[in-house]
């Protein structure tokens, strides 16, 4: 601190000389010598109050000019903490404002409000201090991070997009959003980008690269204590919770319970019976918890709720999901051959397990021929089926048209098909299996895979399935020589996959590569889409049909959705200007609708409902904020100051309290008569 | 003097001599008469010697029977002494932000130009007192000596006293007017009224009988005839030590209400024994004031 901005400051302790000058007005009246003092009649109360309100007035008007007129001599020195642009040179700037909307952004961790109120305000005042010729782009760092705004110069349509803005229950997934952020930025013509983060940083780390991660607004990670309900779930009468707390203090003294729902979206809310709800105490302790009440007979539509209270209450509460609700995936394979020599499960089962899906995988010896046996899963992977029978393929279908996913590995085992068996959903026709001298898949094919798909470059195979491609297929893969290695087909809301090997190590390497465990993870994100399990995480989007007529709706109300071109099939590649003909008939535009708030869902497809439980993150709840380190506090070259002269407002507030000065003392002037009838009477 | 000065405000009313000359001066003095003769003088008594007596009235048989100094009091058919009661409590030592002096600087200046003017024309002029320090009584006496004790008494006083329940000095202060006075006297009374005890009407206004002509000169300080107080103020009554804590706009009006109250029934009491009152302040013209008590002694409104 200088010394002229101690000097400045000083001059504030002045306002005493009005409240000093005010005490001793107050404290007694002037006194004069008046002989016939008798004679006057006495009116202490009224002076008094005339006096005091005068005084009063006047003392605070007088009292803020001062103190005002110190602010503003300090105001060179003091700055107003607000988020703002520094410019170099007075270049116009590009930014992308990354705002975090994940469930921890919920936390009230300061006096004015949430965290995710604290960076809209912040997302404001940089728009605030944009100019003409600035591109906003703004980007939602909830999971998955998602744009908002692409770049755009109409600071108008960004301040609209910011006041959109909610919070959501979403995981986070900050180096998704950076990413997201730079690459809006890429195509801009500006020299100088910025990227500002406005999160609690409570998951994941900023990911190095250019332009810098600015993440101003420290106050919004503080740690908070919260405990929360990730995920509850009833099988018979057994309740089990998934409670996270981020610190022993949350959990203590606090129980959770089971209360009726009521939750509008409930079919039948506060019904049930009469027997008294189970309730069981939080263990003291940091970390995740699994707890189970235990109900006296089955009941519908129930919450479980925490007791007390704590920084995010929107977590205490969670619907109970019905049971079954989770993801099955049914795997048909022969134990014989599609094990290891090693022992232990089949190759697909042992793969699954490694993708760590919340999902419950079951062998099943056949494909069931009676479609509710079928209604329990949402995929089901054959591995190297010898045909399938007629039964089974009517209610495969059925169950595929109603959203069911299913993938078929092809093996030797296929041209060994029964009389009257064949491979119906999935491909038309007769399956050949030959000797090759392919290699493996043509990498430049299977790119929607990610990284892992160049891993199917060498499979070393001993052979392969040869199979016609039906007219409504699409090549999701192909062999290097051309001939298809991966198809799939739309059936009604299903999707039939169809792969040329099979998993068995002894025909190929496919199941040694990256690329077979992506295909798994692909086909399990298509089920969630489009079957779904009945419970999701919230931001997890639900695919539908486009034909389909879908509603649903949540605790927020009802859900808009969004129309969206499959972007990963190769056939049909996204953003090209001239689509190759039948990509719409082949179904492929769909239609998305994400619930981003957890609680109890109702979906309704065209005639057939069906509940859907969100639930959230638990690592939202154990992941503390952190301190931004060096980079993404802005200490490098392209970070902003955060202060800025508030030497205009100051002026303006002090000429305001000038006038209110001025009229107030108008005032007194002009009532005096008043004052004196109000007195005299 | 100049210690006995400070004890009263005379502020520009001094030096007293020069003023109740130049006032006396500016008024027409009247045209009664009432020079003394040496024959024909009916004997009226003896009184105590004071200084300055004319030593031919000394009674030497007196003082030689009784070792007293007294002297001889004669009377005329028309005698028209001037008695001049002046209200010398602690009240009337006030002057105002406005006033010239203090209400007793004031009313010594009346008295002291009245007194010449009654001693221009042959009269005798007689000074009592209503509270007050060094009050010293003065008889009827007249000639330019009697002008001169008057003058020195006048300067001398100061006030003080509290009277609003002391009836008893109002009548120590009157009962050598009622047991001297002659008819055709003239009574003038020189008070603010305020502080005067309950009683003081009656007791004074009784002195109207045996021809006595009586005038009452109400002085007051401006501020108390015009209360310009403003806001919250706390008043401290100089006699006595109480405070009155008020909103002088909202007082204004009742206080002047009470001032009327006590001067009119002063008023209705006089005229009822026909005599007159006369107001004024300490800032008004004292030539006119003068003027106006001359009018009134002879029965007319100023």
């Amino acid at each position: 601190m200088s010394f002229l901005l101690a000097a400045a400051l000083a001059v504030g302790l002045l306002v005493a000389l009005p409240v000093a000058a005010h005490l001793l007005r107050r404290g007694r009246s002037e006194v004069h010598d008046f002989p016939p003092a008798r004679l006057v009649p006495v009116a202490p109360p009224v002076a008094r109050q005339r006096s005091r309100l005068e005084d009063r007035l006047l003392f605070l008007v007088r009292a803020l000019l001062i103190a005002l007129l110190a602010l503003l001599g300090a105001t060179p020195f003091v700055r107003c903490s607000r988020l703002s642009l520094d410019r170099s040179a007075g270049a116009s700037v590009a930014l992308s404002i990354i705002v975090d909307d994940s469930l921890s952004m919920r936390a009230e961790s300061h006096q004015d409000g949430s965290r995710h109120h604290r960076a809209i305000e912040g997302a404001r005042e940089l728009l605030g201090s944009a100019r003409e010729g600035d591109a906003v782009a703004i980007v939602l760092a909830g999971r998955p991070a998602r744009l908002a705004l692409a770049a755009t110069t109409d600071l108008g349509a960004a301040r609209a997009a910011i006041e959109q803005l909610e919070p959501s229950d979403r995981a986070t997934d900050i180096a998704g959003a950076v990413q997201l952020a730079r690459s809006a930025l890429d195509q801009l013509p500006h020299v100088d980008k910025r990227v500002v983060l406005l999160s609690d940083l409570a998951g994941g780390k900023v990911p190095d690269g250019k332009p810098p991660v600015w993440t101003p607004l420290a106050e919004i990670r503080t740690p908070v204590a919260d405990c929360g309900i990730a995920n509850v779930e009833l099988r018979g009468r057994r309740v089990t919770a998934l409670v996270a707390c981020s610190t022993a203090d949350a959990a203590k003294g606090r129980r959770l319970e089971i209360v009726e729902s009521k939750d509008p979206t409930a079919s039948n809310p506060a019904g049930g019976g009469k027997t008294e709800l189970p309730t069981v105490d939080l263990l003291p302790r940091a970390g995740v918890q699994t707890l189970t009440l235990e109900l006296a007979e089955s009941r519908k539509n129930l919450d479980v709720r925490i007791t007390g209270t704590d920084a995010l209450r929107h977590d205490d509460e969670a619907p109970i999901a019905p049971e079954a609700s989770a993801l099955t995936i049914g795997v048909v394979s022969d134990r014989t051959t599609a094990s290891v020599e090693t022992g232990g499960p089949p190759i697909v089962e042992q793969a699954l397990a490694a993708l760590e899906t919340e999902g419950l995988v079951m062998p099943i010896p056949v494909v069931p021929d009676d479609k509710s046996d079928l209604d329990r899963y949402a995929a089901i992977i054959l591995d190297d089926p010898a045909g399938i029978a007629a039964d089974a393929r009517f209610a495969l279908r059925e169950w595929l048209e109603q959203g069911g996913v299913s993938l078929a590995l092809l093996g030797p085992g296929a041209p060994t098909a029964q009389l009257g068996a064949n491979f119906e959903p999935f491909i038309d026709g007769a399956v050949r299996w030959e000797k090759t001298k392919a290699a493996g898949g043509d990498p430049s094919t299977v790119a929607w895979l990610g990284a892992e798909g160049a891993s199917l470059a060498q499979l070393n195979p001993r052979g392969r399935a040869l199979f016609d491609k039906n007219k409504n297929a699409r090549v999701l893969a192909k062999w290097d020589d051309g001939a298809p290695f991966l198809l799939e087909v739309d059936i009604g809301r299903g999707l039939a996959m169809t792969a040329s090997l099979p998993s068995s190590v002894n025909e190929s390497d496919f199941a040694l590569r990256p690329a077979f465990l992506a295909l798994l993870d692909h086909v399990i994100q298509e089920a969630t889409r489009r079957t779904g399990p009945r419970r999701t995480i919230a931001g997890t989007a639900w695919a539908f049909p486009a034909t389909s007529n879908v509603s649903v709706v949540g605790p927020a109300g009802k859900i808009e959705a969004t129309e969206s071109m499959q972007s990963t099939r190769d056939d049909c590649p996204p953003g090209a200007s001239e689509p190759p003909p039948g990509c719409e008939e082949n179904g492929l535009r769909q239609r998305l609708l994400v619930a981003d708030v957890r609680g109890r869902y109702t979906v309704r497809v065209d005639d057939e409902q069906q509940e859907r439980i969100v639930t959230i993150d638990a690592d939202e709840i154990l992941r503390p904020p952190r301190e931004a380190n060096e980079t993404e506090t802005g200490s490098n070259a392209s970070a902003e100051n955060a202060l800025v002269d508030a030497s205009p407002e100051f002026a303006m507030l002090l000429l305001g309290a000038f006038v209110l000065e001025l009229l107030f003392r108008l005032w007194r002037r002009a009532t005096p008569s008043g004052t004196h009838r109000r007195a005299t009477s | 003097m100049d210690s006995i000065r400070s004890a009263l405000d005379w502020g520009s009313l001094a030096p007293l001599r020069l003023k109740a000359r130049q006032v006396a001066d500016g008024v027409y003095a009247g045209n009664h008469r009432s020079l003394r003769r040496g024959s024909g003088i009916e004997f009226g008594g003896h009184r105590s010697y004071v200084p300055g007596d004319d030593l031919r009235w000394l009674d030497h048989r007196a003082l030689m029977r009784h070792g007293k100094l007294l002297v001889r009091e004669f009377e005329t058919e028309t005698d028209r002494a001037l008695r001049l009661v002046i209200d010398a409590s602690a009240s009337m030592g006030y002057r105002g932000p406005n006033a010239p002096g203090a209400k007793l600087a004031y009313a010594g200046l009346i008295a002291a130009a009245m007194s010449r003017i009654a001693l221009a024309s042959g009269d005798p002029v007689a000074l009592d007192w209503i509270g007050g320090t060094a009050a010293r009584r003065l008889p009827a006496t007249g000639g330019r000596e009697a002008f001169e004790r008057l003058l020195g008494t006048l300067e001398s006083v100061e006030p003080s006293g509290d009277l609003s329940e002391s009836l008893s000095d109002v009548e120590l202060a009157l009962a050598p007017i009622a047991r001297h006075a002659r008819k055709g006297a003239v009574v003038i009374l020189l008070s603010d009224l305020i502080d005067l005890p309950k009683g003081s009407i009656d007791r004074f206004t009784a002195l109207g009988a045996r021809g006595r002509t009586l005038v009452v000169v109400q002085v007051l300080d401006p501020a108390e005839a015009e209360f310009p107080f403003e806001g919250p103020v706390r008043l401290r009554a100089v006699e006595g030590s109480g405070f009155v804590e008020t909103d002088a706009r909202a007082a204004r009006e009742g206080y002047l209400a009470r001032v009327g109250q006590i001067t009119s029934a002063w008023e209705d009491n006089l005229v009822a024994r026909g005599g007159r009152l006369v107001k004024a302040t300490s800032a008004s013209d004292a030539t006119e004031v003068v003027r106006a008590i001359l009018l009134a002694t002879e029965g007319k409104a100023a």
